[in-house]
Formats: structure tokens, sequence, C-alpha cells
């Protein structure tokens, strides 16, 4: 299967912090930019941590909760590892909320096999249907670590500010996630 | 089993994947790779799990923008305003450091002179025993009983000498005469005595002296 990525990088050259600066003056085709040029990982992510429906939405109240307190980011990370890390605290409150309404459902690691159910239907080749249960059988954290190491190419540095974790229990992480992949596929 | 111990090319083999080396690092890594099967088999993996996670929902950029707040641009200070506001504010801090200062002085200085009443009369008592003219006992506000300064100025005296050479104004002393020793009484007295014949020349102009009030000594 081709990267279907919608990674319309936008015309807008500027840096993310050069946008910042322009969207604080008044200008609305910044944050146009800085949305169009982020939503794409973002939405990747949100599906790789098991967001199956909502996609949108969790993307939209990302970015909703990320420009309401833009004037207090500081840049001592880069915009979209700030972004992963809303995101990803999203996607767990409204993971919790759900568990706590229905009472009855997981989306840990126990339901992994579920969501590989799922997702079965839309990949078609099956060595990605491997490759794609074995991630799924991975624990969230090395899931989480596996896929911004993997897919989004953060650095260990940038996936534990995302994770909430250190440089190095990351590395640690992202070799074991790498590991079970490997014999998950060939043994 | 599948790692390979070259720990520095196994950590660049996600970026390989992503395409994102420099050319150098990338020949490297590609040098490697021909000798290495467990690191071709792991970028292998690596090319899988990109191609099996590249799926992007499709997003809304317009409706998400049209969601965000709105910019609020900070507003501009003038060069101005700042040291106006500044000026205010230490004024407002001058003021009310002056009003508690003053209040606390003021409270200090009452409760002193309740303190120091009864000795001031006992002193006033022993001066009238040993005192030609009558001296005007004036109390320093605040003071101890140390402090306490008799001007044996006579009362009646309101003018200022302006060309005659005044005698030694003020004699301090503490407490009353009772504890002094006739030599000390003697020099007082001889004291009181120069300034009774010290000429006093009336001057036209106001006595700036503030007015003192005086400490009745409780005798008729």
């Amino acid at each position: 299967m081709t990267r279907m990525a919608q990674d319309h990088e936008p015309n807008d050259d500027s840096t993310d912090l050069e946008l910042i600066a322009r969207w604080k003056a008044g200008d609305e085709r910044a944050a146009t930019s800085l949305v169009a040029r982020h939503s794409p990982a973002l939405a990747r992510f949100a599906v790789s941590l098991g967001q199956r429906t909502d996609v949108d939405e969790v993307v939209q109240d990302t970015f909703v909760r990320a420009f309401g307190s833009l004037h207090s980011f500081r840049a001592d990370s880069s915009l979209r590892t700030w972004l992963f890390t809303i995101e990803r605290r999203l996607i767990l409150d409204r993971r919790r909320s759900e568990r706590r309404r229905r009472d009855d459902t997981s989306v840990d690691d126990a339901d992994a096999a579920t969501e590989f159910d799922a997702l079965d239907e839309i990949v078609a080749d099956e060595a990605e249907s491997r490759v794609k249960k074995a991630v799924e059988q991975l624990s969230r954290l090395q899931k989480e670590v596996f896929l911004l190491r993997v897919n989004e190419g953060l650095s260990y540095k940038e996936i534990a500010e995302v994770v909430g974790s250190t440089e190095g229990a990351a590395r640690v992480h992202y070799h074991n996630a790498m590991r079970a992949v490997k014999e998950s596929l060939y043994v | 089993m599948f790692d390979c111990a070259d720990v520095e090319m196994r950590e660049l083999l996600p970026d390989m994947a992503a395409g994102s080396l420099d050319d150098a690092t990338r020949a490297r890594v590609e040098q490697h790779l021909a000798s290495c099967a467990e690191c071709a088999s792991e970028l292998e993996t690596l090319h899988l799990v990109r191609s099996a996670y590249a799926t992007t929902p499709r997003v809304d950029v317009q409706r998400i923008v049209a969601a965000l707040p709105k910019a609020v641009p900070l507003p501009e200070r003038t060069h101005g305003a700042q040291p106006v506001k500044r000026w205010i504010d230490w004024r407002v801090a001058a003021a009310l450091t002056m009003i508690s200062v003053g209040g606390f002085s003021l409270a200090v200085a009452r409760h002193q002179s309740n303190e120091t009443r009864p000795r001031d009369s006992a002193a006033a008592v022993a001066s009238v025993d040993t005192q030609r003219a009558r001296p005007v006992k004036t109390a320093v506000s605040g003071g101890s009983p140390s402090s306490i300064h008799d001007t044996t100025r006579p009362v009646a005296r309101s003018g200022r000498a302006a060309s005659a050479p005044q005698p030694k104004a003020q004699l301090a002393f503490a407490g009353g005469t009772d504890d002094m020793d006739d030599a000390s009484i003697k020099v007082l007295l001889g004291a009181l005595d120069e300034m009774d014949r010290a000429p006093v020349a009336p001057s036209a102009e106001p006595d700036p002296t503030p007015v003192l009030p005086v400490i009745k000594t409780g005798q008729p």
C-alpha cells in the first residue's frame, strides 16, 4: 500500500515559530498553514493510538486546545512534539471517560487483537497485516514509542517529552518493541 | 539472535527508512547493510511498519481553523504610559509608608509619655526646691527621661536676645536633684544665676522658637 498521507505541506515556507508569531499578531492565514502542516501527522498518531472513530474531532480538539494556550508556548520543544503531547493526553482522557461510561471496555494490551480485527478490513496486504498485528500486540507505551520513532521520525528526546518519560527509557522501549515485532514476524 | 551488534547503525535505521539521513550517513548505512543481514531485515520491517501505518484519515483543515480561538494581539505599551504608572505606584507606596511610620511613632510617643510622666513630676518637684528662676520644662516628644531638657529660660522672656551673648541655654539633667551632691547643685545654681543676669533685648522679629508645653509641677 502506498502512503496515503495527505501531508500537503502548505505553500507557506515560514517556520512554525514565525507562523505562531504571525497568528499572535492577528494573521488568521498563519493558523491555516499550521493546521495544514501538522494535522496529517496528528491524524496518523491518533490512529496509531487506537483511535478508530472521531479522528477528525480529536485532531480539531488538539488544535483548539493548543491554540488556546499558544501564548504560553515557549518553543522549548518543537510545535509538533507539543501537539503530539496534547493529542495523546486528549485521547487518554477520552479513553478513560469511555471506559468509565461503558464499564467493560478496555483498549489496553488485552484488546490489541480486537483492534487489529477492525483494522484488518482496511489493510489488504498480508505482510502489512502481519506487521500491524505484531505492532498491536505491543504494550501501549511500547507501541507509542515505536510508532513515534518509525512513523513520525521523532528523536528519543522528543518521544520522551510526548510520553512523559526519559530519553533512555524511550530508547529501551523502542528496542524492546523492535525485538518483539521481529519475533512475532519471523519466529 | 536478530540484533546487530553495531548499535550506532541500528539507531540510524528508522531515519534510513524515513529517508531523512544526509548523503554521507546514508552511504555509511548502505555500506553496512550490504554486509549485515540483521540490519537489512530490520530495515525491511521498518518499511513495512511505515507502509502499514501510512494511511492518514482525512481531516478538514478549514473546519478546524474555523473552530480555533481568535488571536488577540497583545496591547503594545507606549513609552509614556509606563513611567506615569510607576510614579503613581511610588507615590502611593510612599504615602502608605509615611502613614504607617507616623502612626507607629505617635503610638510610641504616647506610650513613653505616659511612662515618663510620674518621673517628670518628681524631677519638677525637685527643681522647685532648688530653682531661683522658674524654669520651663520642655518634654521632647518620643524621648526618654534622660532626654528631657530643662530650658532654664524664665517664662517671662519671650523675646530673643539678639545682641547679647547667650549663656548656655540648656542644662540637661536626668531625674531630680535629690541624688545630686552639693557641688553639682552649686554648679547648677551658678548657671541659673548667670542666665538671670544676662541682658535680654527685645526683638522686632517674632520669636521663631516654637511654644513648648509647660509641664506643671503640681505645686501652687
